[in-house]
């Protein structure tokens, strides 16, 4: 029997990323309990109108999309201020209650990175009781249809957040808003604005400020009806290059996951069951040492500037082909044209409200963005063992040897020597929720407010969060790459004794060098985040009724 | 204790087995070196420097001295010692993931082992299990084993690279250099301080002052996020 | 055969039995071994740096046997899936027995390169003349060891301890570790030739490769190399070995 998951029981910002359903506008508010109770009758109010994963559209079970999302979350303290008991609290997992900041060794947030350089509100959290971030909300708003699509979003947002700021004033102090959230020209704002980027014609893009495109491939799990035809590619690669939904337990606490159990979850199991751990992360990007060092690699990359652009990522910047796919120019434009008219007929679809044919051209659109594995490309010649891709979802491409005989330089599928193809990948798998922030006014400054704002989810930040960005982003010894480091999120050093670098491979059947990439820059930093636990719409009823009881 | 030194992390595992099925372990063993293939899942994960399995009958515990008193056992014990790379989880992890199977062979004749998969069992079986190293000397902390291996096909490549050039010049050479660097592209990893692994493992680091003594100031550490640096910030923070 | 050998890679396993005694300051003698390793970790490097051949190695104290277990994993209890009932006293029979040992080990693990030859006694006796003292203060404590006071009397001492494994897994390779730490040198510094002459002319990366190779000596195991067990990047290279 397929999976069904009680959607109504969990939040939407788990199922959904919201920017992909029209909601190109969002706010993050972060707010300080100052008195339990009250604060508990704040969770309590808030609780009814979060947004549950529940189907929208017209028919049985579903109801009408609304206009502004509201979620929540807390942090470890969030949670013992309000109450919930410490025989619960235990059962968190131990890098849950020491936060991002104190997880900073392991995430490589170091340098520029380093909490002494996040935003006052990080800086300040986890420092002393009346600064320390316990809950989280965020307020998602629905464009409207027309021209006037952002002001329309934007006025959904403002509404939303009247709404909240009255429900804060209602606390009476009980709950506090949290300022330090930096914005243009470093203005001190108390919540954090995300928008998606706009062309020079203000038409809205999928890119973030470097251009790329965000949140292709994010991962497919059992039990979500309206992902079923998203799994080629975002599941678990099988035997034979087919694709499964990834366990639920992956990413929903009170679920079984890859392993065969329940990932550690605290007690009872209704503060758990479908509720999941979220890293919120604000990253800044160093827009104009990314444009530049591009230029300088790019000039003298064989393949010419906008190839490595693409090999950075794995990604065309302009048209989001996997290189796997598209290894050249020519066959992106190929498949950039595809996309064009695909897209075409998709909007004409949509106008006319024909279901089949908006769901046909989604499909076709997805197979070519998603639908990929590196078995043709073990090597790494087309798409680099150290792009952003290829180091945060590897797909099988960890099962690789190179025994005696084999060409030198070149990798090929071990097969069967694993349990299952994707077995390294499959339990490293994150979420990818959140949107660009800030504008670049100038692309020949990193100081401006830009970067990205980006919530991963999932089961256990241990084994998913922190194993990726330490052993795959920070460190290269699963891509037979020592310490080269992912290339656009790597904490790369600026230091002449340990330069970074990385190595974007040729095809080891030409009579090509690879090139290496040397003295990467740091083209990302930290600005802050910390690690939240979303619960279900159960348990956030009951942490506000303060019912939580282990016993 | 120091379970880490370097890249290289110590497992001891020690776990028990009925005396009469241990053939059964030691013929499973023999198959393993016999027959190639079986190690193949543990080839490709590529993790490990050396790694040893020691059946103990329950006889056989080293008695040295007529003062020394016999020990009276029940079992016989299987001692498994690891250098792999990675963290405690890391490992544990990627092996559980990766060859259940293989783990299952190995341990199956070990008393209510718990099985590879579910995962949390098996973890506390090995916890539990596990026999803290006190000194642990590697003679090269920078490198993991995937290094080690690189660094003999570059020692040989350059070798026989300069002996096949050393009368070609021009573009002959020029191809020639290219064909190495390709042959070589999977083999040119930095070799810096290992990430931190584990906060237990912050700690290890931060006693060996040595490590952070010296280190260029200001700038990020040898990998950004790595032992020295930290370690120097940490404990002047601590010190506030 | 020993399985304690794979190729030149020889897996020497140590169990010493420690006696079972206190000092005047009330502290166990096992414990006192368990507190000089310790005491190796605060050192500039581990005396182990100084014994040839050495890849990895590791000291710790066994104090006892351990038996974590999955309860209800046993057979009978998977006989309970499919029988109706199953009798109490064959349920407890099929509980594990709780073994203890009577001596506390030191155990010593060690991973050497021991040639064609297998050369154990070698590798021993490159032990002791390279630091016996250190040996005695962690041996010191163990039975039998009172007599051991030149090499010869510690092979044999060390070959009365010694266990024999049963599968012995080479990951990496069995060079000796003057090869290994070469390449591992080579490996480094040709990273930084091909980041350096990338995008010259033939005849300059000819003329810089014949330099690089003047300067790393790619052959000779007695040129610039990586230093045994060392930590820190400045302090890795060692241009010429001392032979001593």
């Amino acid at each position: 029997m397929t999976k069904q998951l009680d959607l109504l029981d969990i939040q939407g910002n788990i199922l959904r990323a919201y920017g992909r359903f029209g909601y190109p506008v969002a706010r993050y508010v972060f707010l300080n309990v100052r008195n339990t109770a009250k604060g508990r009758e704040f969770v309590g109010e808030i609780t009814k109108k979060v947004t549950t994963s529940v189907e929208w559209g017209d028919g049985p079970g579903k109801i009408k999309q609304p206009d502004r999302t509201v979620n929540i979350a807390f942090t470890y303290q969030g949670l013992k201020d309000l109450g919930v008991p410490i025989s619960s609290l235990v059962g968190f997992s131990p890098e849950f209650a020491s936060g991002m900041k104190g997880r900073k060794d392991i995430l490589g947030d170091d340098g520029p990175s380093s909490p002494e350089h996040w935003d006052p509100i990080w800086r300040g959290n986890r420092e002393t009781r009346e600064k320390d971030v316990h809950i989280f909300i965020s307020l998602n708003a629905l464009a409207g249809q027309g021209l006037d699509w952002l002001t329309v979003a934007e006025k959904n947002r403002d509404d939303a957040y009247a709404w909240l700021l009255d429900e804060i004033n209602k606390t009476e102090g009980g709950v506090v808003l949290l300022d330090g959230h930096l914005g243009d020209d470093d203005a001190n704002l108390n919540y954090q604005d995300v928008r998606v980027v706009l062309d020079n014609n203000g038409v809205p893009t999928p890119k973030e400020h470097f251009g790329y495109t965000d949140g292709i491939s994010d991962p497919v799990f059992e039990g979500v009806p309206y992902d079923e035809r998203r799994v080629k590619g975002r599941g678990k690669q099988m035997p034979g290059g087919t694709w499964a939904p990834l366990a639920t337990g992956e990413f929903l606490l009170g679920h079984v996951d890859e392993a065969k159990e329940y990932p550690p979850a605290p007690e009872p199991i209704l503060l758990s069951r479908n509720g999941t751990y979220m890293i919120y992360r604000k990253l800044h990007e160093n827009v104009a040492t990314f444009d530049r060092y591009l230029e300088e690699q790019g000039s003298k990359f064989p393949g010419g500037k906008a190839l490595l652009a693409a090999k950075f990522v794995g990604r065309w910047p302009d048209t989001g082909v996997p290189l796997v796919k598209a290894p050249d120019a020519a066959s992106n434009a190929k498949f950039g044209a595809q996309l064009l008219s695909l897209n075409a007929a998709l909007n004409a679809a949509q106008k006319k409200g024909d279901k089949e044919s908006v769901k046909s051209n989604e499909q076709a659109i997805d197979d070519i963005l998603s639908d990929f594995t590196y078995d043709d490309d073990m090597s790494g010649a087309k798409c680099p063992f150290s792009s952003h891709i290829r180091r945060i979802n590897p797909r099988a491409s960890l099962e690789m040897m190179n025994e005696e005989g084999d060409k030198p330089g070149s990798f090929k599928v071990s097969k069967d020597a694993f349990d299952t193809p994707g077995a390294l990948a499959n339990r490293r798998r994150l979420l990818r929720r959140g949107l660009p922030y800030g504008e670049v006014k100038d692309r020949t400054r990193d100081d401006g407010n830009h970067g990205i704002v980006i919530m991963m989810v999932n089961a256990d930040i241990n084994r998913q969060f922190e194993f990726v960005q330490q052993q795959w982003v920070n460190y290269g010894n699963d891509f037979k790459a020592g310490n080269d480091k992912e290339i656009i999120l790597g904490n790369h050093s600026m230091d002449d004794n340990f330069p970074s670098k990385a190595v974007i491979e040729a095809d080891p059947d030409s009579d090509q060098p690879p090139y290496i990439l040397s003295k990467i820059p740091r083209l990302v930093v930290t600005r802050g985040g910390d690690y939240f636990f979303i619960p279900s719409m159960t348990a956030l009823r009951m942490i506000a009724q303060g019912v939580i009881d282990p016993t | 204790m120091s379970n880490i030194a370097g890249k290289a992390y110590a497992m001891n595992v020690i776990t028990p087995i009925r005396p009469y099925t241990t053939w059964v372990n030691k013929f499973i063993f023999w198959i393993a070196v016999k027959i190639p293939g079986t190690l193949k899942g543990l080839i490709t994960l590529s993790l490990i420097h050396y790694a040893r399995w020691v059946i103990i009958g329950k006889d056989q515990f080293p008695h040295l001295d007529p003062k020394q008193p016999k020990e009276e056992l029940n079992y016989t014990y299987m001692m498994f010692f690891s250098n792999f790379n990675g963290s405690w989880d890391q490992y544990v992890d990627s092996f559980t993931f990766a060859i259940p199977g293989g783990l299952d062979l190995f341990w199956k004749w070990n008393i209510r082992y718990s099985k590879s998969v579910p995962l949390t069992p098996f973890h506390d079986y090995i916890r539990y299990n596990q026999i803290e190293t006190i000194h642990y000397y590697n003679a090269y902390p920078l490198a993991a084993s995937n290094d080690v291996k690189s660094a003999k096909t570059v020692k040989s490549s350059l070798i026989k690279f300069e002996q096949d050039t050393r009368n070609v010049s021009g573009d002959n050479f020029l191809k020639l250099y290219n064909a190495l660097l390709r042959g070589l592209q999977h083999d040119m990893g930095d070799m810096y301080p290992t990430p931190i692994v584990s906060m237990s493992a912050h700690q290890v680091e931060r006693r060996q002052k040595w490590h952070a003594a010296n280190l260029p100031e200001g700038g990020a550490g040898p990998t950004g996020g790595t032992a020295p640096k930290e370690a120097h910030g940490h404990s002047a923070k601590k010190g506030k | 055969m020993s399985s304690n050998i794979s190729g030149n890679a020889y897996a020497l396993t140590i169990l010493s039995p420690i006696k079972d005694g206190f000092t005047q300051d009330e502290i166990a003698y096992a414990d006192i071994v368990r507190d000089r390793l310790q005491g190796w970790n605060a050192e500039h490097n581990s005396p182990m740096a100084l014994v040839p051949q050495t890849y990895l190695c590791r000291y710790f104290v066994l104090d006892d046997v351990y038996l974590e277990s999955l309860p209800g994993g046993s057979a009978i209890d998977t006989l309970v899936d499919w029988l109706p009932f199953v009798p109490d006293t064959l349920r407890r029979w099929a509980w594990p027995k709780e073994d203890h040992l009577k001596s506390r080990y030191l155990v010593f693990s060690c991973n050497f390169h021991g040639g064609p030859k297998a050369d154990l006694d070698g590798y021993l006796r490159g032990m002791w003349n390279a630091i016996g003292d250190r040996i005695k203060e962690i041996w010191g404590y163990c039975h039998g060891f009172d007599q051991v006071d030149n090499a010869d009397k510690f092979i044999d001492y060390m070959k009365k301890c010694q266990l024999t494994a049963t599968l012995f897994f080479v990951g990496s390779n069995d060079d000796p570790l003057e090869e290994q730490l070469k390449a591992l040198y080579l490996k480094q510094e040709f990273a930084k030739f091909a980041i350096d002459n990338q995008g010259l002319d033939a005849a300059t990366v000819k003329t810089n490769f014949q330099a690089f190779v003047d300067r790393v000596r790619p052959s000779e195991l007695d040129g610039p190399t990586w230093k045994a067990g060392a930590y820190r990047v400045d302090e890795l290279v060692e241009l010429k070995k001392n032979k001593g």
